[in-house]
């Protein structure tokens, strides 16, 4: 048996104390056995023998029984173990019940429960979770020996819980403090973290200057400016999107908001369109020399980049007059769902598919023996 | 000729300079027997690979390469005038944009109230054809983010309220007052807006607006021009500019000039009837543009005139004050860049209509310039890129220096350099004289500058109001951005209030 963490102590013990009327190798319990043995294997750190549990679970769940067993098996349920007035058997009936129903129906039988039982019937009662979802609780809990229960972890629990909470209320009171007198030395208060973008070196959005920049022709940033600024006021007078549900914007602020804040409104159309993953074409991997496209995932700025890249070839398609509003009204009209830019995403999702069964592996190179 | 070296022994045979020979790596390897340098075989013509290297005696050779072929643009450029009118195009409204709870209109209450001092005040609605009409906005202006047009109270528009009121009021101070102002100020402090205020004002008070919105279009030789008749050469009439000054008057003015009818004599004009309103005059010059600066004149008279000619006493009602503003004035101080017949630059104070509004600014004259009252604001221009004349900048100077109180004979008191070439015609156009007439003001001068905090804070929450400022607004807020803006130049003011800054 390899080590058993707290948490799946409770509940191996419970599928064993499971009453059962007769111990019968049957495909449910086949099934179930070997569900419990995956799902203790997921969870184990270490242990020699785990894998080779592991492997014995997976043997068992492959290996069906007999065609002429299963039939049996099927007919018993069906047939022989019917009660009294005909109905099949339940469940219930055949697998007994749960030992933690029984328990919290009998107190009287709760109280020569195990202690198991009883510690996990306090900790519900008690209204906190039997395990933490703080990161840092969990790192010191991997540094101590994952072998039994940690001793006196309630009290412990209970005394961090109290060291935190006075942490919160001392910085609170600092806090307040703070705000009704300035430090020694000041004259007005300290001014709150400075936005990103007050630093004059990062005085646009990453968004705008990645945008402004891709729509640069011969190294004129200064018109790049200009007609950045004559798309976001176009952004901001035209009639709100009417947002098609099969293409959503990633947000979740209603379309009449949007043009309020035309920044904000362009980064949302455009992180809608941006694709997750490049197709790489990849030698190697198939015979005869042949490039296949691999999935490769991208990192957001590389993602906002090509889907600004494709907005602004579709706009050159386009038949207005100003390169300013020719890529304003295909701004529209990704952020409407239509248009070419959501097609091409859709390809590149695809060819993605077909081509993710090749990832992880190395292209065959071929030895060139002397 | 004998020959230099012994034929048995061949001892003074020379050998090749090294530096001609190739090296003997680079050579290729042919027989051994050649005593000539084997690589200029493979240069000799005819002779395959090396055969180009070589230019031909006397042949033209073409070095460069072979030019590609442009490609071909396929796309036609857009209609003829669509590009100028997406320049030109204003826009008033943006339906985003919310509405402001609580906003009042400009009205005749709400113009001289200072408790409504450095808050915004909406243009009210079916004023904005009228404003449309004298093309008071300007297309760099910021009126396209709002849900409608609103301005700023400033101290400065609360004052022309005021005499505005004193000059169409029935208090008894009433009578017919005229301001005559220059105003200039730097770039987008507000001078176009403050033009725009005293139209609207105008309107309300039911006065006749006569409005250039840009000066410089009367002298940029961009309309037809002719001298003016046989008698006077040197003068000129744009017959087309002032029959565009008569439409914009007539549409703006309708209300007031349909009530109005002729009671001058007008012999230059036959088909002026004599019950005919003043709308009917103006459209005659719109119509017939050749006419167009008899029928100016006209129109002037009829509304300059305090008393009706005899025989035509029934048509005759007090006439309306007057407002003229011009934006631009700088360009009038110089040479315009029309041409005379001697193909000499024909001076902007040449021009019949420029002159006209010119000699109204100038006190002094014997007749008063608006007998029933009125106001000339002429406003400089920085947007343009107006010409620099060291005359007007003078002028302006001594305005400053008299409204400080220095009289001509201190000798703090601003004079032209010496050499400065200064221009006559200008200084004498603007030197303000001592009025003959009690009704009337010297030439005044207005800086306009930055706003002040509190106008700043309104103006700032007009923004926030508007759903257009995400911040929250607070005097160290609207300080910080007041210094921002140059000390509270408005168009940097609107800048920052349209900036944007997405919160995290």
């Amino acid at each position: 048996m390899p080590p058993l963490l707290n948490l799946f102590a409770a509940r191996t013990a419970a599928s064993t104390v499971r009453i059962s009327a007769a111990p019968r190798r049957s495909v449910l319990a086949g099934a179930s056995k070997s569900h419990s043995a995956l799902s203790q294997r997921r969870w184990n750190s270490s242990g020699s023998d785990g894998k080779k549990e592991a492997e014995e679970a997976q043997r068992a769940a492959t290996s069906m029984p007999h065609v002429s067993e299963e039939a049996a098996e099927v007919s018993r349920i069906m047939e022989k173990e019917k009660r009294c007035d005909g109905v099949p058997a339940t469940p219930e009936l055949e697998q007994g019940t749960m030992v933690s129903e029984i328990l919290s129906r009998d107190k009287e039988a709760a109280k020569h429960a195990p202690k198991v039982f009883q510690d996990q019937i306090r900790k519900a009662q008690s209204g906190s979770r039997s395990f933490s979802t703080s990161a840092r609780r969990g790192q010191l809990e991997e540094q101590k020996p994952s072998g039994g229960v940690p001793a006196g972890s309630k009290a412990d629990d209970a005394a961090h819980a109290a060291f935190v909470q006075s942490m919160i209320t001392q910085v609170t009171e600092d806090a307040a403090a703070a705000k009704q007198e300035l430090a020694p030395g000041l004259k007005f208060p300290a001014p709150e973290t400075l936005p990103r973008t007050e630093n004059y070196r990062s005085r646009y959005e990453p968004l705008l200057e990645q945008f402004t920049k891709l729509i640069m022709r011969d190294g004129k940033l200064g018109i790049a400016e200009k007609n950045m600024y004559a798309v976001l006021d176009h952004l901001r007078t035209s009639p709100p999107p009417n947002i098609n549900p099969r293409r959503p914007l990633l947000t979740d602020l209603p379309a009449p908001q949007l043009p309020l804040n035309p920044v904000k409104y362009l980064t949302i159309i455009v992180d809608s369109v941006a694709p997750l993953i490049k197709n790489k074409p990849m030698k190697g991997l198939v015979g005869g020399g042949a490039s296949v496209p691999v999935p490769v995932p991208l990192v957001e700025r590389q993602r906002r980049r090509a889907a600004i890249k494709w907005i602004i070839d579709a706009s050159d398609k386009r038949r207005d007059t100003k390169f300013a509003q020719r890529l304003a009204n295909e701004l529209v009209a990704v952020a409407e769902g239509r248009g070419g830019v959501w097609d091409k995403r859709d390809l590149v999702y695809k060819v993605g598919i077909q081509g993710r069964a090749l990832l992880g592996q190395k292209p065959k190179t071929r030895v060139i023996r002397m | 000729m004998v020959s230099p070296f012994c034929w048995g022994c061949l001892t003074r045979l020379r050998p090749t300079p090294r530096t001609l020979l190739p090296s003997p790596s680079s050579v290729s390897r042919g027989p051994a027997f050649h005593t000539s340098a084997v690589f200029h075989a493979g240069l000799r013509p005819g002779s395959g690979r090396g055969a180009t290297a070589v230019s031909k005696f006397r042949q033209p050779s073409n070095a460069s390469m072979k030019k590609r072929k442009k490609p071909v643009e396929k796309s036609r450029p857009p209609p003829v005038g669509e590009r100028k009118a997406i320049r030109k195009r204003i826009v008033l409204s943006n339906p985003n944009a919310l509405e402001v709870e609580g906003l009042q209109e400009l009205s005749e209450e709400t113009m001289v109230d200072s408790r409504l001092h450095g808050t915004a005040l909406a243009l009210p609605v079916p004023m904005l054809d009228q404003l449309r009409a004298v093309q008071a906005f300007k297309p760099n202006q910021g009126w396209s983010i709002f849900r409608r047009p609103c301005t700023i109270l400033r101290q400065e528009t609360l004052q022309l309220g005021r005499f505005f009121d004193k000059v169409s009021g029935d208090g008894e101070h009433k009578g017919p007052f005229v301001k005559k102002k220059i105003i200039s100020g730097p770039s987008k402090s507000g001078k176009s807006v403050l033009l725009l205020q005293a139209m609207a004002m105008g309107f309300i008070k039911k006065w006749v607006v006569f409005t250039i919105p840009e000066a410089q279009e009367l002298v940029s030789a961009t309309s037809s021009y002719a001298p003016l008749s046989e008698e006077q050469p040197h003068l000129y009439v744009q017959n087309e500019a002032t029959a565009a000054l008569l439409s914009r008057t007539v549409v703006a003015n309708k209300a007031v000039l349909s009530k109005l009818r002729v009671s001058q004599d007008h012999p230059a004009l036959s088909a002026v009837t004599p019950g005919m309103t003043l709308e009917g005059l103006a459209n005659l010059g719109v119509q017939d543009p050749a006419s167009a600066w008899t029928v100016f004149q006209a129109l002037w008279g009829e509304l300059t005139a305090t008393a009706a000619a005899p025989g035509l006493e029934k048509n005759f009602t007090p006439r309306p004050p007057i407002l003229v503003t011009v934006d631009g004035l700088g360009h009038w101080m110089t040479e315009s860049k029309y041409r005379d017949a001697e193909f000499k630059l024909v001076h902007s104070h040449d021009l019949v209509l420029v002159r006209h509004f010119l000699r109204l600014l100038k006190p002094g004259g014997d007749q008063p310039a608006l007998p029933n009252g009125g106001a000339l604001l002429y406003a400089t221009s920085t947007t343009m890129n107006p010409p620099s004349v060291y005359a007007f900048d003078l002028i302006l100077k001594r305005a400053a220096a008299r409204a400080a109180g220095f009289k001509f004979n201190d000798p703090r008191f601003p004079r032209a350099e010496a050499y400065s070439n200064i221009d006559p015609r200008v200084l004498e156009a603007l030197t303000s004289q001592k009025s003959k007439h009690a009704q009337e003001k010297k030439l005044g001068h207005q800086v306009l500058g930055g706003v002040t905090h509190d106008e700043a804070r309104g103006f700032m929450e007009y923004f926030a109001r508007s759903g257009l400022l995400q911040e929250t607004i607070s005097d160290e807020w609207v300080s910080e951005k007041w210094t921002l803006a140059g000390g509270g130049v408005i168009g940097e003011l609107e800048r920052i209030g349209r900036r944007l800054r997405v919160a995290a």
